[in-house]
Order: structure tokens, then C-alpha cells, then sequence
């Protein structure tokens, strides 16, 4: 068995007959079952996902899947009341007129079957305006994850109607903060991209901050402040055991830690005598490599998506400014040149844009830009918005939003998320409030 | 306290500040001999290392708006020899050389190249298929999309080795690199358009570029060596071409 | 250990009850707390100095109450320092942990400077994660961008 997330799931993609859409089949007018979301302005994608049937929970899997693609701002479900065509076949084509007179582009229809304790969903995605079947998958799994069945078939719509991947089927870990904020409990949670199955896997007893997810999801590290306010050092800790260990037993503070892409390698910031560095550990030897010198404070380093680059915060300049090293240190540059202080860097998993706060004029930012520094483009902004994290297909931020405190209370900390395209901002739920979110790659099948 | 120890990054201004560190220390030890006071040491080593970021930050600010600069005086020369070509040559030549400079779509499309067509060029549709692929990577490169004229100018070059404009795509291809400061990548299309396309109405900018993209990857020796073939290869150069020569010559110090 | 704390309790309940007792004008409260206590410190030395924005260089200010600090410091030669480095909430976390730590360490340097033992004083970033006291106004950041001397 699995250990890790036990699902039997091998992404057995059974077509289910049909064929593929042609592309570029002369289409009529009206909304289309694709979607560049590269371009400057386009209208979300109307579609009606039917409740899947043979099974209670096939109502369920609808539901999530209709929750992802509309939170995602490219997609509006259309609401089951509107639907005319009721009680149909999900093997028999759609009656198209029926669902191009309720505005859909695209409609999906889907059936749950219990097989030997496991349950197997099938699902179509029928293109209204063609009146052809764009995509069919079939999954097998334990009746308890049908969630991520649900997920998995979201990433499958959102991928064949947007030509990109999806990011449903990921996690986000984060801080979750409660009690008062002058003496507030911080702990590390863990749950999926909706909001949904929220664990703990730090007990709130002292301070913990700023997780990031290994490449596998097996682990994260983390930084956490030692018993008795023994100075902040890393952790590493797999999600599944909670088994945890000390990376590094340095005698000052050591925090900011990220993975490498490939996952053998940590980089962090480590001080000593007040001045802040950056060094890298091979987690195979737990061997230490600095990586930055000088009395100026390195931190925040986060890798290229091919591993080769570093990007970082460091204040050298006089204020917070992003620079760009090699991995193993050297050729450091400056890239960020515009009015206002820099921090957070994080280099998109696609390696064309990096994401960063910014403070500028008393107000905080959210934007990206590319990796030589030019094209900065704000996405959101706020009293104090920090923390970009990238979904897996680099085409998604959250972070989180702080409102200001008044009257000795705290104002409340959110996560949020926002396409990079800055047009569709929204909520994330969580259970308490949160910030430093850290998102998963796509959870391995 | 951690050593004052600079990055590569601001190499180029180490010693001046390694001087200042040195100067800065040296009057308040002399001035304060009698006061061996660590608040003190601890305040003048505050002070510089706050100087040293302040100057930090000033150098990275130049840098940057240096390379700002740079970047549009190589896109204004560009243009700027583009035109002195045209004038050149243009005069006593209707028709005019290859017309590399699209004015309009349709002109571009009406006009076939002024220069005659090699021996088995391409019928005219397929050339004047050629010529927009040219024009557009051109405009491209003009728009400093500098990936897209990449793209057209590699894709002319490959389905065109012999035609009239391949000197001129070879070359602006190498410039499409150098733009990005892709300095490697220039060097082998400047080193490419010298093999293959010496005689091209390109070639002694071809050569002048591949030189100072030498020198630029610290290869001096190489790119003085480049320099020097050029009054050989090129004895009827315009003055311009020259001179740039010599500067860079100099600039180099090439003996 | 558990006996400081317990006098240091004590120390609170007096200056708590010295202060409600009545409106006696603030000095007289001086005599109230035992001396080397560590009420004591906070009340009749200061046991905070601020700093400014991004900033991490001891103010005229902080000197003066680093000097009382050193003094008192050495007269009870019995008390470890952690000196706790804070920001204000207008930075973004990693980077004020390292700020955190370098107002910490200025602050622990000028104590050295003033001959207290480097052995005796350790220093810990809290970055913005511990706000004194909570506000989002210009007066409660300028009394968070602190470095806190603490006894045990």
C-alpha cells in the first residue's frame, strides 16, 4: 500500500471512446469551450456540471468540481436550476439545443460505480458549441478520497479548456494564527487547495513560521522558535509521521528556509553577530555551504525552477532589493529597480516570472516580474499584503492580507489568491486566521 | 564584527571604497588616540558600513541606468547606421539595396530586392515569401522583440543561405543576441556571419561586432586579432566603419 | 530560576499595588520596588530602547538608558541578559527577523562597549511576531521597533 496518500490511483486515463475536439473548427459566435488567459481581457467560460450519478456522493464530486473551476475566475458555473435537460444518460451525447439555450459552453456529466470497496468515476466534458465530446476520464479510488477524484477531475477540465495544467489537486500550508497578537499562538496547518481537511502538524507551543513543501509533499521545513524562547532554527518534518529533526544546530538564528527543485538541497538564512547570511545544506551529508557574505542581511533565498539561480532579499544597497546569485553564490545582481523596498522573492515553477512583496509610499504590494527584472507588474494591493507562493502551474498566486489592528485588537490575517493577470482576486476559507502560505506541486498520483 | 568584505557584483568599485574604509578608520584612530573608546570604534564602524550601502546602492543605480542607456544608444545606432546605409548606397542606385527597412507592408511586398537574385534563387513568389519573413523579423528587432526577430531572422538564414539579405540576417541575428547581452550567442552569429557571409554588404559591421563582442567576453586578444583583419578584408570601407575600428582598437588596447 | 520568577511576581504585585494605591505622583514609587530586582530595572532604568525605521543604529536616546543598564547591570552581577531584538509590523517577516537580530545585537554590543561580559549577554530575534504594544499607528510602531533587555 501507499503510504502516502493512499489512493490506487495511477492516472489511468481510460478514454472513454469519443474523439478528441478538432482545434480551430469554425465555432459559432458565442462562448467558446477555450480560454487564453494570457490575454488582456476575456469572459469566464459558462459551463454546467451535472450531478454525477449511480451514487450519493456523485452530487458531491459535482460540487467540488463546480467550487474549483468557478473559484478560479475562468470558469462560471452555470446553476443546476437553469438546466432543462434532466435525468440523462451519462453515456448518450447531450441534447446540445438544450444547453446552448442555457448559455453553457460546455457540460459535464459523470457516473460513480462501487468496485471491489473502491469506487470508479467516469466523467465527460461535452463541447456545446461543436456538439462534441471534448474530454472523458475514468479514476479509480478509496470511497474517502473522493475529494480528490473531484479535484482530479477539475485539473482535467480546467487543463483541456485553458491548455495549461491545473492546480487543484495541491495543498497549501500555512500559519495559523490565534489568541491575542501580542502573545498570538502561531502553528503550522496543512490542507488542500479549497480549504478543506485541515491538520496541524505543529502543537502551537512556541512560534513556528514560514513552512515550504519538499518537492514530493513528503516534507516541509519550517522555521520554529525553540522551548523556552530558544533562538528560531529550522526543522524539517514529514507530514505524514510528523516526525521532525533539527537541520543545523547553529548558535544564532537560523530561518527562511526553501527547497531545491530536485529536492536534495536547503537553502536558509543563518546569523550570527547580528548580520545575516545565506548558506545551502545538502541533505544528503547535512553538509553547509555559505552562500552570501558581508555585513549586510541575506535573506528569503528561493531557487529557479531548473535549480541553477537563487533569488534573494538582501538590504547591501542600503534598502530591502532583490538580487540574483548562482546557486552555489557568486555573480550576485541587482533586479529590482523601482521606487520602494523589495522582499519575498519566489521564482515561478514555469521560471518566467518572480513574485515578490512590495513596500512602497507606506503600502504593501503584491506583483511579479521577470527574472532579469523588468515587465514588474502589481497583481494586488493593501495596509500590508506579504508572502507570494506559486500554484504549480505558475499561473496562480496566494498570499496573505493583514487589516490594521485598532483599539489594542488584532485585525484579522486571510489568505488570498490571484491570477497573475491581477484581474480575479479572492478569499481562500481557512479555519482560523492564517498567513505565510506555501502551496504544493500537484500531489504525486 | 563581520570583515567589510565587498561583493564581485561591485567589483569594479572596490578599491576606491577599500581606500575610503582605510582613510575613514585611519583619522578617528589618529584623532581619538588618547580615547581608546569602543562606543566609539563601534559607532565609526556603524557609520561606514551605513556609507558603504548607501554606496552600494548609488553604484547599483548607476549600473542599472548605464545599461538603460547603453541599451538605447546600441538600438539608436543601429538605426542610426541602418540610415547612413540607406543614404550611401540609396543615391545613385534606384531601387536601392536590399531593402531591409520596411516603410510599408505593401511597399515591401511590391519591391523585390533591388540586388540581383544568385544564381537558382527562388522563384519570386517563394522570394517575395523571403523578403516578409526579413521585413518582418526587421520590424521585430526595430520593436526590440528581440526573441521574435531571433526566430525570423535564424528561420531566413536556414531556408535562405544564398539569398541576397542572408549577409544582412546573419548580422542582424547576431544583434538580436547582443541587444539581451547574450554575448556568447552573438559571438557565434557574428563569427558565423564572417565565415560564411565575408562579402556581404554586412560583413565589415559583421566584423566590427564580432570584435567588440570578444572584447566584451574578455577576450581581447582574440577580438584585437579580429580587428586587425579588417583593413585586409575591407579595404573599402566607409570612413564611419573605420574609425569605429581604430576606437575600438584602442579602446582595447590592441597593438 | 523559579525563584526569580517568583520575586519577580512579587516585584509585579507591589508595583501593581504602588501604582493603585492612589495617585501619589509616579516617584515615590522608586522606593516601593526592592533594588536589583528586576522591577527595579524596568521601572527605575528602562529596560527598551527604540529604533528607527530600518534602522539599527542606538539612539542618544537608547544610549542613555543602555548606560543606566550597564551600570545597574554590573552593581548585580548575578542576572544572564537576553537582549530580544522587535520590529514594527511594516516589513515583511523574514527579512525583520534579521533586522530583529541586528537591533538585538547593536544594542548588545553597546553593553559590551560599556564592559559588560559578552558571556553574560545573549541576544534573540522576534521580528514583528510579539508587537508591544498592538496598533497599526505611527506612535505603536515607533514603540515596537525595540530591543528589550530582559533578566534571568
Amino acid at each position: 500500500m501507499n503510504t502516502r496518500f493512499d489512493m490506487m490511483l495511477p492516472r489511468r486515463q481510460t478514454i472513454l471512446g469519443g474523439v478528441a475536439l478538432a482545434a480551430g473548427a469554425a465555432a459559432p459566435a458565442h462562448a467558446q469551450l477555450t480560454i487564453d488567459m494570457t490575454k488582456p481581457s476575456f469572459e469566464p467560460v459558462p459551463i454546467a456540471i451535472v450531478d454525477f450519478k449511480g451514487d450519493k456522493v456523485g452530487a458531491d464530486i459535482a460540487g467540488v468540481v463546480r467550487n474549483d473551476l468557478q473559484n478560479s475566475g475562468l470558469f462560471r458555473s452555470i446553476s443546476p436550476s437553469a438546466f432543462i435537460q434532466q435525468n440523462m444518460d451519462p453515456n448518450a451525447p447531450p441534447r446540445f439545443p438544450d444547453w446552448r439555450s442555457v448559455g453553457a459552453a460546455g457540460v459535464v456529466v459523470g457516473q460513480v460505480a462501487q468496485s471491489g470497496g473502491n469506487i470508479k468515476v467516469d466523467f465527460r466534458l461535452w463541447d456545446v458549441v461543436v456538439g462534441q465530446q471534448a474530454t472523458g476520464l475514468s479514476f479509480t479510488s478509496q470511497p474517502d478520497k473522493w475529494r480528490r477524484l473531484a479535484h482530479i477531475i477539475a485539473d482535467a477540465i480546467y487543463k483541456r479548456v485553458t491548455g495549461e495544467e491545473g492546480y487543484f489537486d495541491t495543498r497549501v500550508a500555512y500559519v495559523a494564527e490565534t489568541g491575542p497578537l501580542g502573545n498570538r499562538v502561531k502553528r503550522i496547518a496543512i490542507m488542500d487547495q479549497d480549504g478543506f481537511n485541515t491538520r496541524y502538524i505543529t502543537d502551537g507551543k512556541t512560534i513556528a513560521l514560514t513552512p515550504r513543501f519538499s518537492p514530493t509533499l513528503q516534507e516541509i521545513v519550517y522555521m520554529a522558535y525553540g522551548e523556552n524562547n530558544a533562538p528560531p532554527r529550522v526543522y524539517l518534518q514529514n507530514v505524514e509521521s510528523n516526525r521532525r529533526e533539527l537541520l543545523g544546530n547553529f548558535p544564532g538564528m537560523s530561518f527562511a528556509p526553501r527547497f531545491s527543485p530536485d529536492g536534495t538541497k536547503v537553502v536558509m538564512s543563518i546569523s550570527a553577530d547580528g548580520n545575516t547570511d545565506i548558506y545551502e545544506m545538502d541533505l544528503r551529508g547535512r553538509a553547509l555551504r555559505r552562500l552570501t557574505s558581508g555585513p549586510a542581511i541575506d535573506t528569503s533565498p528561493s531557487y529557479s525552477s531548473d535549480g541553477s539561480q537563487i533569488v534573494f532579499n538582501s538590504d547591501r544597497g542600503g534598502t530591502q532589493q532583490l538580487y540574483v546569485m548562482g546557486a552555489g553564490g557568486g555573480g550576485e545582481r541587482r533586479i529590482s529597480f523601482g521606487e520602494g523596498r523589495y522582499a519575498t522573492p519566489v521564482w515561478s515553477p514555469r521560471g518566467d516570472f518572480i513574485a515578490f512583496t512590495k513596500i512602497s509610499g507606506g503600502s504593501f504590494g503584491i506583483g511579479v516580474m521577470r527574472s532579469d527584472g523588468s515587465g514588474e507588474r502589481m497583481l494586488a494591493n493593501g495596509f500590508l499584503v506579504e508572502g507570494p507562493t506559486w500554484a504549480p502551474n505558475g499561473r496562480v498566486l496566494m498570499f496573505f492580507r493583514q487589516q490594521p489592528n485598532s483599539g489594542g485588537r488584532a485585525g484579522s490575517v486571510t489568505l488570498h489568491q490571484v491570477d497573475i493577470t491581477g484581474r480575479f482576486e479572492r478569499q481562500v476559507p481557512t479555519q482560523t486566521d492564517a498567513s505565510d502560505p506555501a502551496w504544493s506541486p500537484l500531489i504525486p498520483q | 564584527m563581520a570583515a567589510f568584505r565587498l561583493k564581485q557584483s561591485i567589483a569594479m568599485k572596490k578599491l576606491p571604497l577599500r581606500l575610503l574604509i582605510l582613510v575613514a578608520l585611519a583619522l578617528p584612530t589618529a584623532a581619538a588616540a588618547q580615547r581608546a573608546d569602543p562606543v566609539y570604534v563601534e559607532d565609526r564602524l556603524n557609520q561606514l558600513q551605513q556609507a558603504i550601502s548607501l554606496l552600494t546602492g548609488q553604484i547599483e543605480q548607476l549600473q542599472y541606468r548605464n545599461q538603460q542607456l547603453q541599451q538605447q544608444m546600441e538600438k539608436m545606432q543601429a538605426d542610426y547606421e541602418f540610415r547612413l546605409d540607406q543614404v550611401e548606397k540609396g543615391g545613385g542606385r534606384p531601387g536601392g539595396a536590399p531593402a531591409a527597412r520596411p516603410t510599408t507592408p505593401s511597399t515591401a511586398a511590391a519591391a523585390p530586392p533591388g540586388a540581383a537574385p544568385p544564381a537558382g534563387a527562388p522563384p519570386a513568389a517563394a522570394a517575395g515569401a523571403a523578403d516578409q519573413v526579413y521585413n518582418d523579423a526587421f520590424k521585430k528587432l526595430q520593436d526590440g522583440d528581440y526573441a521574435g526577430a531571433e526566430k525570423g531572422f535564424r528561420a531566413f538564414v536556414q531556408r535562405n543561405p544564398q539569398h541576397a539579405l542572408a549577409g544582412n540576417a546573419q548580422y542582424w541575428l547576431g544583434e538580436t543576441y547582443y541587444a539581451r547581452r547574450d554575448y556568447q550567442n552573438a559571438m557565434t552569429a557574428f563569427a558565423e556571419g564572417y565565415k560564411a557571409y565575408k562579402s556581404s554588404p554586412k560583413g565589415p559591421d559583421n566584423l566590427l561586432k564580432l570584435g567588440i563582442t570578444l572584447a566584451t567576453l574578455g577576450r581581447k586578444p582574440d577580438a584585437c586579432a579580429i580587428f586587425a583583419r579588417f583593413a585586409q578584408d575591407y579595404p573599402r570601407a566607409t570612413d564611419l566603419q573605420k574609425r569605429r575600428i581604430e576606437q575600438e582598437r584602442q579602446k582595447n588596447g590592441c597593438g | 530560576m523559579r525563584m526569580i520568577k517568583a520575586l519577580t511576581a512579587i516585584a509585579a504585585m507591589i508595583l501593581i499595588a504602588a501604582c493603585s494605591n492612589d495617585q501619589q505622583a509616579a516617584a515615590p514609587a522608586t522606593t516601593t520596588v526592592t533594588p536589583g530586582s528586576v522591577a527595579d530595572f524596568r521601572q527605575n532604568v528602562g529596560d527598551r530602547v527604540f529604533f528607527e525605521t530600518d534602522q539599527s543604529t542606538v539612539r542618544e536616546d537608547g544610549r542613555q538608558t543602555l548606560n543606566r543598564q550597564a551600570e545597574w547591570l554590573k552593581k548585580y552581577g548575578n542576572y544572564q541578559i537576553t537582549i530580544e531584538g522587535h520590529c514594527d509590523e511594516r516589513g515583511t517577516r523574514e527579512y525583520n527577523l534579521a533586522l530583529g537580530e541586528r537591533r538585538a545585537n547593536a544594542a548588545r554590543q553597546y553593553l559590551v562597549a560599556q564592559g559588560i561580559p559578552a558571556a553574560r549577554v545573549k541576544t534573540i530575534s522576534y521580528g514583528k511576531e510579539r508587537p508591544d504594544p498592538v496598533g497599526s499607528d505611527e506612535a505603536a510602531w515607533a514603540r515596537n521597533r525595540r530591543a528589550v533587555t530582559a533578566l534571568q
